[in-house]
This record gives structure tokens, sequence and C-alpha cells, in this order.
């Protein structure tokens, strides 16, 4: 598959390969790869992201991925079904940042610190972004896989990205809008 | 028709996404929560022994999830 990918797309890869070590995380999830794609300058994906008003908006965006980040990496769909349960996701944030510090929900398993060297894995979420790229560029008839693909799967799969651009008016609609022109059925 | 309508609309209530949804959260947050608390036994000193007792599950399963802290 990766022989397909455009010089961006491999480029965002490979920063959000970087995102994950930077931030001490253990693998390497959706969320390192849409901070990579925020990083891109002059491809497809960061027009799309230009002509869509949210390329200067990358701090609100970071923003929002922290406090998911908080929550455990739960998005709001998450917590929605967790209250239809009546459970309350912000209550038990609270508590357990009460015994256990600021963030201590959102640090990942490891999270003690040390030394990082080892090769990080990229998460389930992370893979099926990549796979759902490569039935994007399919579904368009693209040839190659580029980073705006990538920026279509993330805006396609339900999770924190997803939420996070829909918040700053990136959905795949409107991707697709700016990219193809028209709508057209979704590639899932 | 009523009956059917009646259906629909109960369907809606039960239906399986949401419930879907909750669970698949429910683990997740577990998840982050059994990292939590592990972590925090680990630095007061616990062993790994300790810690899956605890847990309910062997030794083994917690230091291969949570060994290389």
């Amino acid at each position: 598959m990766f022989e397909r990918f455009t010089k961006d797309a491999r480029a965002v890869v490979v920063g959000a390969v970087g995102h994950a070590e930077r931030t001490g995380a253990e693998v390497v999830d959706e969320e390192h790869i849409l901070l990579a794609l925020l990083d891109r300058e002059g491809s497809r994906g960061s027009f799309a992201l230009a002509s869509l008003g949210a390329a200067g908006r990358r701090d609100s965006m970071e923003r929002s991925l922290a406090e998911a980040r908080r929550r455990g990496g739960l998005s709001r769909a998450d917590t929605e079904a967790l209250s239809g349960l009546g459970i309350d996701l912000s209550e038990i944030v609270s508590r357990v940042e009460e015994a256990h510090g600021v963030g201590a929900l959102g640090s990942g398993n490891g999270g003690g610190g040390g030394r990082r060297s080892r090769r990080r894995p990229f998460a389930p979420g992370a893979k099926d972004v990549l796979t759902r790229s490569l039935r994007a560029a399919l579904a368009r008839h693209d040839r190659h896989i580029g980073d705006e693909h990538l920026l279509m799967a993330l805006t396609a799969r339900p999770g924190v990205p997803a939420e996070v651009l829909a918040d700053h008016g990136v959905t795949y609609e409107a991707v697709t809008r700016v990219l193809y022109g028209g709508g057209e059925a979704k590639a899932g | 028709m009523t009956e059917a309508t009646d259906l629909a609309e109960r369907a809606g209530d039960r239906d399986p996404r949401i419930g879907l949804r909750a669970v698949s959260a429910l683990r997740r947050l577990l998840e982050q929560l059994e990292a939590v608390q592990v972590r925090s036994a680990r630095n007061q000193g616990w062993s790994w022994q300790e810690i899956a007792a605890e847990l309910g599950v062997s030794r083994q399963a917690v230091h291969k999830k949570y060994g290389r802290q």
C-alpha cells in the first residue's frame, strides 16, 4: 500500500510517528496523524484545510485534542453514550485527577516517562485511517494516495479527530467539495 | 399499522448502535482506569503478583501489559 503514497502522504506518516515520539505516546494514533497533517504545506491536504479556514486554527484544534486526551481519549459521542448508561465521564475524570493528578486518565499505558527509544506501533485506529485513505483514493479513482486522502479518512472515521475537525468546519463532505467540487458518496 | 409504528419507536429506543457504542466507550474507559490504577500501585511499590491478584488475572497477564514501565 505504501508504494502508492505520495511524498506528502509519506511525510504525514513519518510526521505522525514524530508527534507520537515527542509526546511520549506509546503508540501512533489518529491524533498524531492529524497533527502531522496540520504540519504540511503546499500539499493537497493543506490546501483543503486552508480552503476551509482550518489551517490557521491549529492552536484551537490542539486544545480540543488535549481536552479529549484528558477524558481518556473518549470522543463526545462516547461521552454521550456513557451518559446514556448513567455514567458521568466528567465526574470520573475529576475524581481520577483528584487522586492521581491532572491528565492522569489520558497518559496512556506506559506513562511513567523513562526512555522510549523503541519503535512505536500504529494503533488500530491509525491503521484504520491508512486503510480508509486507500479506499478514499479508490473511490475517487485517484491513482495515488495523497495527504488529502488521509484527511478524508480522518473525517470519515468516527472518533476524536473527526469531531475536532468537524468543529473547525472540516467534514468529509466539505473536504471532498473543495477538492473535487460537488458532493459524492462517502468512501467510508 | 399502529403496532408497526409503536414497534419502530421502541426499536429506536433500543437501537443497538447506541448500546454497542456505550459498551465500546466503557471498555476504553476501563482500559484507561486500569492503567492509572496499575501505575499508581507500582509507584507505591506493589508487586505484579499483588496487582494481578486484585485484578483477578494472572501475574503474567499484568506484567505483559504494563511491564515496560
